[in-house]
């Protein structure tokens, strides 16, 4: 049994969509994980779920104008940043109102132009629940280029990011452009967003983003090694989740985040007993 | 003791929050190596002239100069640190060790986008030594005691090698013993290192003993130099109110400490 079952899995390997899945997977996960720390630390998680929600409008006018939906998806979630820290900045709303807004403004023009276009479709669906198997080379491209760019801005800017985070007003106080950088990480994360639909869907890319970095939290280590270990978490459930589903035959981003809310449970636990 | 030339000058200044006057026509003068403490009833305005002075909050009349410059047009803010009051009350869960916090403090604009260098672990070992902290380097910022934490955070402003150092009420909720090692200590830094010090204190004892000026802050701002041998009553009123008194044995200084 444990011999067929590694056979298959070697098998899998053989086959380029799952190569394509195994890469993409890995490499958007690290970009997710990288993320995922700074803004479950700065209690910010929700801008994930939101700009996700208010990208499903940019993929619903690519998909209408029959133009590559990932591009205009991009577009509308660095618009959706943009909005978000306008409006925080004028007072227009608190943080958490002007993301729900956004929301509402992405999500609701996303049904408007499908009902124009004629309705729901399967390539929607890839969208909103992610198809890691249907990835193509050139979403391979894509979501490589775009990862090694974030991952890129948050090495060259990790200490400005964690001081910032650990404390706004004293880094203001010592120069450290606080806004621009603020501004520059919101749209990394928009970024990562746009990178991550395709591969577990609009409604579960906040899943990979948060609970790996919440998961590694759990150990109590210094900020270094939990980055380091919300990584592994993120890589490890996407693996294992690919794997597992492959042999399953469910749906593979709910496998994924499936596994990593064991990793988040198990540690949850541990670090209640111990 | 100062030695003559100014590093912080505030003229007429007016401070408000939320529309009610704090600051009123406050003026006076630093001078380097001055160490200074900052006294006034609860709500008096010792915090919002400490944040007015740093450019954290907007000033609504008058001039701040620091180093002889503006506060608009300074430029030499590395020269200057400040421990804020709510400094201690973080996420203890953040996951950061005493040391990654001190590193934090040698974050600039300069070294923008580049990593830390073997100096700047340096100069931590140096600042986390002096603060005693060189045993718990590995510890866990949330895991420590009020005590601890506080001395972190000093360690984390003194790591730039600041010649003027902001403290709002450093050790409010630490222990007496614990007190008084973290004012012995400074009096060092400030006497051994010339370091200009602000500390923010309802420890008036501490003041009078161990202070070169005071700060009393209670809308209006009146500077006083502490001689030894002087009441206190007659500068504190100032700031306390006529009926205020502060019994304080002078003679008592050099054995409490």
């Amino acid at each position: 049994m444990i011999q067929l079952v590694a056979a298959s899995l070697l098998d899998l390997l053989g086959y380029q969509f799952f190569q394509y899945a195994l890469i993409g997977g890995t490499i958007a996960t690290l970009a997710c994980a990288w993320i995922g720390l700074f803004l479950v630390l700065r209690k910010e998680a929700m801008i994930v779920d939101g700009v996700a929600h208010t990208a499903f409008g940019g993929i619903a006018i690519g998909l209408f104008l029959g133009v590559a939906p990932l591009i205009p998806a991009l577009a509308v979630s660095v618009l959706a940043v943009l909005a978000i820290t306008y409006m925080r900045r004028k007072g227009l709303a608190q943080s958490d109102s002007a993301i729900a807004v956004m929301l509402a403004l992405g999500f609701s023009t996303g049904l408007i132009v499908i009902s124009l276009a004629g309705g729901f479709n399967v390539e929607l669906f890839s969208y909103l629940f992610g198809s890691i198997l249907t990835i193509s080379q050139a979403d391979l491209i894509l979501i490589t280029g775009l990862s090694i760019f974030i991952i890129a801005f948050m090495t060259v800017f990790y200490k400005e990011l964690l001081a910032i985070t650990f404390d706004e007003g004293s880094s203001r106080l010592t120069g450290i452009p606080v806004e621009a950088l603020a501004l520059a990480f919101n749209l990394m994360v928009a970024v990562t967003i746009v990178v991550t639909i395709k591969i577990i869907g609009i409604i579960l890319v906040v899943a990979l983003v948060v609970i790996p970095a919440l998961s590694a939290l759990q150990f109590r280590l210094s900020f270094r090694k939990t980055m380091l270990a919300s990584i592994i978490i993120g890589v490890v459930s996407m693996i294992s989740g690919l794997f597992l589903s492959a042999i399953y035959n469910v749906a593979t981003s709910g496998v994924i985040v499936f596994v990593a809310l064991g990793f988040f449970l198990a540690l949850a636990a541990y670090n209640r007993l111990r | 003791m100062s030695d003559g030339a100014p590093v912080l000058e505030v003229e007429n200044l007016n401070v408000s929050r939320s529309g009610d006057l704090v600051i009123e026509g406050a003026n006076f003068r630093i001078d380097r190596k001055d160490y200074v403490g900052v006294v006034g009833p609860n709500g008096g305005g010792k915090t919002t002239l400490l944040l007015a002075i740093l450019g954290m909050l907007p000033k609504q009349s008058g001039t701040i100069r620091l180093f002889g410059e503006p506060t608009e047009s300074f430029t030499g803010w590395e020269k200057v640190a400040y421990v804020s009051q709510n400094a201690i009350n973080f996420d203890p869960s953040f996951p950061l060790t005493v040391k990654e916090l001190v590193g934090l403090g040698r974050v600039n604009r300069r070294n923008l986008g580049r990593r830390l260098g073997r100096e700047d672990w340096d100069e931590v070992e140096k600042a986390m030594q002096l603060m005693g902290m060189t045993d718990i380097s590995e510890r866990r910022v949330g895991e420590l005691s009020g005590g601890q934490k506080q001395r972190a955070f000093v360690a984390k402003a003194l790591v730039r090698n600041p010649e003027m150092i902001f403290l709002d009420e450093p050790v409010a909720g630490v222990d007496a013993s614990t007190q008084e090692k973290f004012y012995q200590k400074m009096s060092d830094l400030n006497s051994k290192k010339g370091i200009t010090i602000l500390i923010v204190s309802h420890d008036l004892a501490a003041v009078f003993c161990r202070m070169s000026k005071v700060i009393c802050v209670n809308r209006e701002v009146n500077v006083s130099e502490i001689t030894p041998g002087e009441d206190p009553n007659k500068i504190l009123r100032k700031a306390y109110g006529e009926h205020f008194h502060f019994v304080y044995h002078d003679h008592k200084c050099e054995g409490e400490f």
